[in-house]
């Protein structure tokens, strides 16, 4: 309609939610504008109101509790915090559509796909239908179309999803996460067909993401979002190569990366937490945490302007790289945590080479598959793991990486005897036994029980006296950075890393001799995950603990091994030393995994 | 909302700050604490025949039938007895009665449930194919038969409802169980060498405890309207035993003449029931806030 102004216009955005500990301010001022055929991304950590911002545009908030909003919000033209909801539902799917990060809960399992993108586009011929699901690159679309959801693997419905929210020829796209559950290879695929659709459709494009990497991908432009504001905007390259607000300096600093950074070395880490959505802000939000503040930063916002730029940055540009190291967790005195009993002692004698922390030798795990119907003949069983030889040494250091459904946590669950393997041997070196880091911490921590109590349940477990278990507790989790006061706490009562760190707490109370983690990070926001991969290096050099890492991330990796095998298919395609790995991969799978790892390049902020 | 609300970061300087996603967990609050309600009531109900004028039993053949009075608030029945009296009496068996009931049915199942949780395989499938078995027992049939085959008395019926009730536990409390035996949880505690009693006991069990507390609370009103509705039909205590079903059904011949002998105890089922209801539809509430934040 407006034809040459922004498709979306959002200026001094607040949004406030009532809760019962206070007002929550998940948006206070966000400002932000994307042309028509734009494609801009919208980076921040969970909390930062980025998603919020996303939902508003789109008119869809939770009603519970009632959002209080100001502020305008423009698209084409329709202010859509006082439009009614039949205006607003009138502009959804012809003006505006969203890409979700779960496409299974978007879609309707009882609905076949083709019926679902026909009713998306308002009526559509089957013909209709296959020609938009196969520009969304689906293969078969004729035979696609007739599937349902739970047919389609993750990344299908995530295509089928992007086919529903292009179908009406909207004027802008919100994605919200739409590649963070999809595998590495995958989203690198949807994240272009994303691109590549909002391209050649001129469709503006907000992809709104945790992850630096994903937007650099696409991005022509990038918005960074911190405690409900925008705090730094511009073209993607300049953001990227010479970040002005500190926030976006330490953010690119704690991305572990697949160039540069080398195993063993700390990821640079945010200190401290984003500031309480419920206490109203003075000045810049990112002061407390920043190494550049000063006394001025307390003060009245400065808000630069220039051209594609802008910042609320008080100093902007007077940091350009993040300090090393930095106040990170897990440096005092490991000592108490030295096994004092000498049956769970590591093997250490000298003058010998100390045992493998495991080998295993020709691993096979094979599942059964239910019946198709009573009475029928077994299906051939399904091999997770296909003959596997793998050696972690004492207090090395190996990564397992591959896509989902690649057997690396069968694998990883043979090895701590969570799965017995129905063919070839598992032996464990000398010392405790291993003890695994869950994806999800929450729910790896019994949700009754305090922290304390679950760590003490380990010290008992491993005979140590109980006279001594107050104090070993106490010192576990000084070494993994938690407060004192976290003895007593719930798991609920934790934030997400403080969960991953207590888990790992309980896990190195008696330090093991390997510590298996299951994707620990990939839950977590980038400068929290950065500060669990220090700790981890960090336990290993001081505890003489061997780490084994699946991950899908290889940045991750390659930040934490020393050594990667890459898992296809239930088989190892490729083991090398980590840094030949990524500079020199040989298998073609591997190469296939490195090229689609979102990747900031050129950057001008050293690691 | 906890996306909105949820904060990071580590240093104990944080940890003041950070908003309290459950001020109950926090403050050690258990879901037990949501059961002292019943408590209050129950030691109400305890104590409350104190007040009855009269005793239950007490004849008054001079004074049968009559009205209702500043003497006999509720009248008199039959043959003197004072109906208010035998009322608040009456409640107290009604309450206890169903209270024992449950608590039964919540050991035997919990037990059973608890087993074949933990277990699995062919202990799960023996155990539950037996609660089955009782499930499919129609509860006022089995009580005729068991009061048959023992004479009737309060005792009796207890044991023929508690028959027919403790199924209902045992497949809760198992469906909890084996739903987090297979969370992570579990696996952790496993791993971290906890005994396999300690890990049912201390990991698992906990977690059945606000779904069982649920329905028992739920449960408390339709265990007193199933015994006032035995002993409505003479499967109660035998008289003359203040019971509230009994006491209906017999003053039942008087309703046209003298409504409040069959009315009252009707009455304070009715009551009693609704109050139940009332208390086990806050517990439900409550601990459904705590578990969904």
């Amino acid at each position: 309609m407006t034809g040459t102004g922004p498709v979306l216009d959002v200026q001094d955005l607040h949004v406030t939610f009532a809760s019962s500990g206070g007002d929550v301010h998940a948006v206070r001022g966000a400002s932000l504008q994307i042309a028509p055929g734009e494609v801009v991304g919208l980076v921040g950590e969970s909390g930062s109101g980025k998603s919020v911002l996303g939902l508003t545009a789109l008119g869809l908030l939770p009603r519970k509790p009632e959002p209080r909003l100001e502020g305008v919000v423009l698209l084409d033209g329709l202010d859509m915090i006082t439009a009614t909801d039949e205006d607003m539902r009138a502009r959804r799917g012809t003006d505006i559509s969203a890409v979700f990060q779960d496409p299974m809960g978007s879609l309707n399992p009882s609905m076949r796909i083709g019926a679902q993108v026909a009713e998306a586009a308002g009526g559509a011929t089957d013909e209709e239908v296959a020609e938009m699901l196969a520009a969304t690159g689906i293969p078969e679309p004729e035979h696609k179309a007739r599937a349902y959801p739970h047919e389609l693997s993750g990344g299908l419905r995530q295509r089928v999803m992007i086919a529903m929210a292009l179908s009406r020829h909207p004027k802008l796209i919100i994605a919200d996460e739409p590649t963070t559950a999809l595998d590495v290879t995958v989203q690198a695929k949807v994240l272009d067909l994303l691109a590549a659709a909002s391209r050649e459709r001129g469709v503006a494009l907000l992809l709104v993401t945790h992850d630096l990497g994903v937007a650099a991908r696409i991005c022509d432009r990038i918005a960074v979002a911190y405690a409900g504001r925008i705090v730094e905007e511009g073209t993607a390259a300049q953001l990227l190569q010479q970040p002005h607000h500190p926030y976006t300096v330490g953010l690119l600093a704690s991305r572990p990366r697949l160039d540069g950074s080398i195993a063993g070395g700390d990821l640079p880490t945010l200190p401290g937490r984003p500031p309480d959505p419920r206490l109203p802000l003075a000045g810049c939000a990112f002061a407390p945490r920043c190494p550049a503040a000063d006394a001025q930063c307390a003060g009245p916002l400065a808000i630069h302007v220039n051209g594609e730029r802008r910042n609320e940055c008080h100093h902007p540009g007077v940091l350009t790289r993040w300090p090393e190291g930095g106040p990170h967790a897990g440096r005092r005195d490991p000592i108490l945590l030295k096994a004092p009993n000498p049956v769970v002692a590591p093997a250490m004698v000298r003058g010998v080479p100390p045992e493998p922390a495991v080998v295993v030798r020709g691993a096979v795990r094979e599942f059964e598959r239910p019946k198709p119907f009573p009475f029928a003949k077994r299906p051939a069983p399904f091999t997770a793991v296909a003959g596997v030889d793998l050696e972690v040494p004492h207090a090395g250091s190996v990564a397992i990486v591959g896509e989902s459904g690649s057997g690396k946590s069968t694998l990883l669950r043979m090895i701590v005897g969570l799965l017995e393997p129905t063919a070839g041997d598992v032996t464990l070196g000398p010392g405790a036994p291993p003890q695994m880091i869950f994806q999800d911490a929450g729910a790896s921590l019994t949700p009754w029980m305090p922290i304390g109590k679950q760590i003490e349940e380990r010290l008992a477990a491993l005979d140590v006296p109980s006279s001594e278990r107050g104090a070993r507790v106490a010192a576990t989790l000084e070494a993994v950075g938690l407060p004192a006061e976290a003895q007593t706490a719930v798991p609920r009562a934790l934030s997400g890393g403080q969960r991953q760190r207590a888990a790992i707490a309980r896990a190195i109370a008696v330090p093991p001799a390997l510590l298996a983690c299951d994707e620990p990070v990939s839950a977590l926001d980038v400068s929290l995950a950065a500060q669990v991969l220090n700790l981890l290096c960090h336990l290993r050099e001081t505890l003489d603990i061997a780490l084994l890492f699946v991950t899908h991330d290889l940045a991750a990796a390659r930040a934490v091994a020393d050594e990667v095998v890459v898992m296809q298919r239930g088989e190892i395609v490729e083991r090398a030393a980590t840094e030949d790995l990524f500079t020199d991969p040989q298998h073609p799978y591997t190469r296939e995994l490195l090229a689609a790892v979102p990747e900031i390049h050129a950057m001008a902020v050293p690691a | 909302m906890s996306a909105i609300t949820r904060v990071g970061g580590p240093a104990s300087r944080m940890w003041r700050g950070r908003p309290a996603l459950s001020p109950g967990a926090l403050k050690g609050e258990t879901v037990w604490h949501a059961l002292i309600p019943v408590a209050i009531l129950s030691l109400v109900i305890l104590i409350a025949p104190v007040l009855a004028p009269y005793g239950g039993t007490d004849v008054n053949p001079v004074g049968a039938l009559q009205s209702p009075s500043p003497d006999a608030w509720f009248g008199t029945d039959e043959i003197g007895r004072d109906v208010f009296s035998r009322i608040l009496i009456g409640i107290r068996t009604s309450w206890f009665a169903a209270l024992g009931v449950i608590l039964l049915g919540t050991i035997i199942g919990g037990l059973i449930g608890a087993i074949a949780g933990a277990f699995g395989g062919k202990v799960d499938m023996v155990l539950m194919r037996i609660t089955d078995l009782f499930l499919s027992l129609p509860a006022p049939v089995l009580a005729i038969a068991v009061i048959a085959a023992m004479g009737p008395s309060l005792r009796n019926t207890l044991i023929a409802l508690s028959i027919v009730w403790w199924p209902w536990y045992a497949r809760i409390v198992r469906g909890e169980v084996r739903a987090l035996a297979a969370r992570p949880h579990a696996e952790a505690a496993q791993l971290a060498g906890v005994s396999r009693t300690r890990l049912v006991l201390k990991h698992l069990l906990p977690g059945a405890a606000a779904p069982v507390i649920v329905t028992m609370s739920l449960d408390v009103g339709n265990l007193i309207l199933a015994l006032a509705g035995l002993s409505f039909i003479g499967l109660g205590a035998p008289p003359p035993a203040p019971e509230l079903g009994a006491m209906s059904a017999r003053g039942l011949q008087y309703l046209f003449g003298h409504p409040w002998v069959p009315i009252a105890p009707a009455a304070a089922v009715a009551l009693l029931a609704l109050a139940a209801n009332l208390l086990g539809d806050a517990i439900n509430r409550r601990l459904d806030q705590r578990t969904t934040r």
